[in-house]
């Protein structure tokens, strides 16, 4: 990692007039929701919201107008995505597919799959899941065990994935699979689209220690899907994940899934907090700062082609303390009992209880560092 | 890089080697003076991009000089400080990854252990973080004319963010270091020093932190988000 300059952040476009148009849009069309489902953003699950949104033409944003997309720019959508994460628009449902199942079937999908999924994902009404970690595959990822197996009929599919999100509403998901027999470890993976209705996949919930459904085991027992499911090269499914989760490391939602609690932090404390209270949200503010600028630069530097491995790590990395750190500072400061009804007490009690997965989902923190470390030449 | 700022980093390396030892009559001589001075007046003509480049250089090679003070006036001198910052603890970086890989403990070079990896990483994290605060501190500096008071609030974030790394960076560059780096003789000490010195100065933590608070709570919760946008 020699050096780092920032890569200019430069939508084309008036990007003033785009946030300015969907605020106004948000003001129309958001749902006055739970303020607690307000800073859970990206995990609130709202279909009708999800097919206006689609509607209106902020989903798919980057994907080829030929195929339902809006063809613009990526980082037009940057400025969409952190719009909606700070108003707290319930955009769970279609997270994933359009973060990252679009744009990687755009890249690898054959024009079948392409033709048959995108215009669904972009209208805001197909929703997927990444089917990555298994029972015996969670930091380890490339222990992954789930066979498919070429036969004169298609794939056959066998094994387990578990902390599968959403996999209980989707109606896709992007599996990684061993498709080469004897194959270990990286080699010899590859990625499948697999429509989940098909007969045989069983999806069950875990409940999460905050009480919400968002994760799944899913089984295969003998699933069959057609030859076509191959995304990509066959055995080059290490690679294209690998690629695919930089998508995942550094958007917006890194540092801006818990920032309900520091609007609501900023209007408890009113024009003329205490010392103690100014000092933590300039501190706060300070940090929130910094890791736009991180944010928008890894965001500008993916946009032009390049693969910020490393510095989308950093951002992962800082986020998740940024975020986990919040809702502990402002406990320690603000006098606030645990059953609060009011809407601080509330975000503070549901993020604390939240936090502990921010340093996991999308990566460790361990395994995160690790990634750094290597960048730094030190492994 | 342009091409102009990469000719005036190669003319200010060679610059401040000479001043380590002479010191501030070749800068003084080389024009630095004259960096930020339109070129209409005389002057190189350069933008606050250039300062940062150049002060981050400064705050390896020269950190006990007054460049900052002869380059940039005196309302935008936490600025300055966080450009000196941003190059001394990318220097500390570097120094810390070039001493895990060379010295060998246990048999084999201190980097492969897992816990050195993992100090390493947190240290990047924070290094990466100022030099972003700086760079997008200079930004907002080039869009508003060096005017300090349009780009209050980015100072105040960029420098109590730079402060809140030296206690990190500094701590974890010594700790990799071991006795080393604790000598007068090995460089290290040039740069942590200096950067415990400039959390002091020019603003420190509670200074900076009660000032953009105060700014921010009179924004309101959601209008801290447009007023981050707008800007």
């Amino acid at each position: 990692m020699q050096g780092f300059a920032l890569y200019p952040f430069d939508p084309p476009g008036d990007v003033a007039a785009l946030r300015a148009e969907l605020r106004a849009w948000l003001a129309v069309n958001q749902p006055q929701g739970d303020v607690v489902a307000r800073a859970n953003s990206w995990a609130s699950f709202d279909a009708d919201f999800s097919r206006a949104l689609g509607t209106a033409g902020y989903i798919g944003m980057t994907l080829p107008t030929r195929y339902g997309g809006g063809d613009r720019h990526p980082l037009e959508r940057y400025v969409v995505i952190e719009e909606l994460l700070a108003a707290g628009a319930p955009v769970g449902a279609h997270w994933i597919a359009d973060r990252q199942t679009g744009p990687l079937i755009v890249r690898y999908g054959s024009e079948e799959q392409r033709q048959r999924y995108l215009p669904g994902i972009a209208k805001g009404e197909l929703y997927a899941c990444i089917g990555l970690s298994e029972p015996g595959a969670g930091s380890d990822l490339a222990a992954v065990r789930t066979t498919a197996r070429e036969t004169a009929e298609g794939w056959r599919i066998n094994g387990q994935k578990i902390w599968t999100t959403g996999a209980h509403f989707s109606h896709i998901m992007l599996a990684l699979v061993r498709t080469e027999e004897g194959s270990e470890r990286n080699a010899g993976l590859s990625q499948l689209l697999i429509d989940l209705d098909t007969p045989g996949i069983t999806i069950r919930p875990i409940i999460d220690m905050a009480g919400n459904h968002d994760f799944n085991e899913v089984f295969f027992d003998d699933v069959l899907v057609s030859l076509g499911a191959l995304v990509g090269t066959r055995g080059q499914g290490w690679q294209q994940v690998t690629a695919e989760l930089g998508l995942e490391r550094s958007g917006p939602e890194r540092y801006l899934s818990s920032h309900a609690l520091l609007a609501a932090l900023i209007d408890a404390a009113g024009a003329d907090p205490d010392a103690a209270v100014a000092t933590l949200i300039g501190e706060l503010t300070a940090e929130m700062w910094t890791l736009r600028q991180l944010s928008m630069s890894t965001a500008a530097k993916l946009a032009a082609g390049e693969d910020p491995m490393v510095e989308a790590s950093v951002v992962k990395e800082l986020g998740n303390a940024f975020e986990q750190d919040m809702p502990r500072r402002v406990q320690a400061i603000v006098d606030c009992p645990w059953d609060d009804p009011g809407d601080l007490g509330r975000l503070l009690r549901a993020l604390l209880i939240a936090s502990p997965s921010f340093s996991l989902r999308g990566g460790t923190r361990e395994v995160i560092r690790g990634i750094i470390a290597r960048g730094l030449g030190l492994r | 890089m342009s091409a102009a700022r990469e000719m005036l980093c190669d003319t200010a390396r060679a610059v401040f080697a000479e001043a380590a030892t002479a010191g501030m009559a070749p800068i003084d001589e080389a024009g630095f003076g004259l960096l930020l001075v339109p070129e209409a007046d005389g002057g190189f003509g350069g933008d606050w991009g250039d300062v940062n480049a150049v002060l981050q250089i400064a705050g390896v090679m020269v950190p006990d000089l007054p460049v900052a003070g002869l380059i940039a006036p005196d309302a935008v001198q936490p600025a300055a400080t966080v450009s000196l910052m941003a190059g001394a603890m990318g220097q500390a970086l570097a120094l810390s990854i070039e001493h895990v890989n060379t010295r060998q403990q246990f048999g084999r070079p201190l980097g492969k252990f897992q816990a050195v990896q993992q100090s390493l990483a947190v240290m990047a994290c924070e290094v990466r973080a100022v030099e972003a605060a700086a760079a997008a501190l200079a930004a907002r500096l080039d869009a508003v004319g060096f005017d300090p008071a349009a780009a209050d609030f980015e100072m105040a974030a960029a420098k109590l963010r730079a402060n809140r790394a030296v206690g990190v960076v500094t701590a974890i560059a010594h700790q990799v270091h071991g006795a080393i780096g604790f000598t007068a003789e090995y460089e290290l000490n040039r740069v942590t020093i200096p950067l415990m010195r400039w959390r002091s100065e020019h603003g420190n933590d509670a200074y900076w932190a009660a000032k953009l608070g105060r700014q921010v709570s009179g924004l309101g919760g959601q209008g801290l988000w447009e007023a981050l946008t707008a800007r």
